[in-house]
């Protein structure tokens, strides 16, 4: 970088928009948070409405409308999710890249070229199965679509760095193929490991058409379904949608708080290598 | 090496069952269920190909399948060169910490559920005291009702969508562009090339496997708008919002006209490789 460039007039344009830009990704939701802690029955709202000191909204939505029926049932599907996602992409990743399976390419390409499919398609057929298998309004059938080709993809990417040497020495060394996995493979790949959690985490968190498909009693609703049918029969106060909004941003939020740079790099990372 | 295949079939077996039997295998029986009248309650009965044939003549599909491609043109390239632009002024000029926190501040938007991001964007496009129509009244602006008239609820459902995806391509092209030798950035800089010359010659064509990627995923996910549709418009005003991911939904679990639903599923399908192979084709064809 030149010293000229920094003095022009267009770089300081460009910082400023570029602000300004960052600007705009936020304003929408720090918006949301005012309402949530504002009473109104109008969309006309006052500054002096928003009290940031009051959660009358949050404890409506507890008391009222349980929410912490949602809010524990999207705590558990991340969870499980994140276990059964990290043991499948490890497991199959470490398989397809460093054992020679016959006809794993084809197999392997398989896998991946179901990340070309629409969910939809998957879904129709899934719903059925389930129905059938009366598996609807249960965690296993909520987690299921969360088992995917990216995670397998993203952790091969990694376990092929895993040097074969290491591999091959502790085998001479007479370790076993269990321990080989658990205390050589699995170690050296551990950022990417949190990474992958990460990223699960956000999808299960977020994930709205399986859930709204696939639960049809209340006390299975994820938090984004509950969030989602609170407006359609509760216009007349802003407030509490916006804090039922509020509440399902806070959770990953956090997380992006904790943990911004696994966030950060496993996208970089997935999309540079990928 | 027969015992070394052994291992390896016993790793990977558990997912790929899970993979077969939750993934795969579905596929094919939403394909099957296309040429059949299903209602779930009773068992399908084989039409051949009269689904797809009655795909020709709804009115409502044409509407959804025209309104998917409009909602695609506006989101991919929006999203694709706000955050490629975005993401080289970042890594060229903000190098610094404010640039970083910039960065970390753009990626906020990718975090929020489209739930969520629906229910605070209805409040702001909102046609009486929403945050657009009041800001534009600061300037003596008369708002409009936004996602209530048909012509402009399109493009806001857009919008939405561009802002809560720009960040995440923004991230990954400014990992692509750091990752642009430092060498060949700094030899363009002694040859004398100004800002512009060095994105246009040298930045662009090295992230070409990255925009690729960006417009890809871009594609994929935007021939699939579902989430954001169903709860900002419901597919309204009059259908002008309604995608084929939405008519899918609502035949399939609103209808239980599953046979038709999956028919409409693999015109999905078949839209979204087709365009795969065009667009394959065009950073291809460029390259020679």
């Amino acid at each position: 970088m030149t010293k000229s460039d920094r003095r022009s007039a267009r770089y300081y344009i460009g910082v400023v928009l570029v602000s300004l830009f960052a600007l705009m990704c936020v304003v929408p939701l720090i918006y949301m948070i005012c309402v949530s802690f504002a009473h109104t029955s109008t969309m006309y709202i006052k500054f002096d409405d928003i009290d940031f000191t009051d959660f009358s909204n949050y404890v409506y939505l507890f008391v009222n409308k349980d929410f912490g029926k949602p809010l524990l049932n999207s705590l558990i599907v991340v969870v499980v999710s994140v276990i059964i996602v990290d043991i499948v992409s490890c497991t199959m990743a470490y398989g397809f890249e460093k054992k020679p399976i016959p006809g794993k390419k084809p197999m392997f390409n398989m896998v991946l070229a179901t990340m070309m499919i629409p969910t939809q398609v998957v879904f129709i057929s899934l719903y059925v199965m389930m129905r059938k298998a009366n598996m609807m309004n249960t965690y296993v059938a909520l987690v299921i679509p969360l088992v995917g080709a990216f995670g397998i993809f993203m952790m091969r990417q990694f376990i092929r760095g895993v040097p074969n040497d290491f591999i091959e020495a502790a085998q001479i060394d007479g370790c076993s193929e269990i321990r080989i996995f658990l205390q050589v493979v699995l170690p050296m790949v551990k950022p990417a490991r949190v990474t992958l959690a990460v990223f699960t985490f956000n999808s299960a968190w977020n994930m709205f058409l399986w859930p709204l498909i696939i639960t049809t009693r209340n006390e299975m609703q994820t938090l984004t379904v509950a969030t989602s049918s609170l407006t359609s029969h509760l216009a007349t106060n802003y407030g509490y949608p916006m804090a039922a909004a509020t509440l399902s941003f806070a959770v990953p939020f956090l997380l992006y708080c904790l943990m911004q740079k696994q966030f950060v790099e496993g996208i970089a990372l997935g999309g540079v290598k990928g | 090496m027969r015992r070394q295949a052994a291992y390896g079939i016993a790793y990977i077996s558990p997912g790929m069952l899970i993979i077969l039997a939750f993934c795969i295998l579905p596929i094919f029986m939403t394909l099957y269920y296309s040429f059949t009248s299903y209602n779930l309650a009773q068992s399908p009965t084989f039409v051949a190909l009269q689904n797809y044939e009655k795909l020709f003549t709804n009115s409502q599909l044409r509407k959804a399948l025209w309104n998917t491609v409009i909602y695609v043109i506006i989101t991919v390239p929006l999203q694709t060169l706000l955050a490629m632009f975005v993401a080289n002024f970042l890594a060229e000029y903000l190098n610094n910490r404010y640039g970083r926190f910039l960065r970390s501040v753009i990626f906020i938007p990718t975090l929020v559920s489209y739930v969520a991001a629906a229910t605070v964007w209805e409040i702001i496009y909102a046609d009486k005291g929403g945050l657009i129509n009041e800001f534009l009244g600061l300037f003596g602006i008369k708002g409009m009702n936004w996602l209530g008239d048909p012509k402009t609820a399109l493009i806001c459902v857009s919008i939405v969508a561009v802002w809560k995806s720009v960040g995440y391509f923004t991230i990954i092209f400014y990992a692509g562009i750091m990752n642009v030798s430092v060498d060949v950035r700094e030899a363009s800089i002694i040859d004398g090339a100004t800002p512009r010359q060095r994105f246009w010659h040298i930045t662009a064509p090295l992230l070409k496997p990255i925009t690729y990627m960006n417009v890809t995923l871009g594609i994929i996910w935007s021939f699939q708008a579902f989430d954001i549709v169903y709860k900002l418009t419901g597919g309204g005003p009059f259908n002008a919002t309604s995608t084929i991911a939405y008519v899918i939904y609502s035949y399939a679990f609103q209808d239980y006209r599953i046979g038709y639903a999956c028919a409409i599923a693999i015109l999905l399908l078949l839209v979204i490789l087709f365009i795969h192979l065009i667009q394959q084709q065009f950073f291809e064809g460029k390259e020679d």
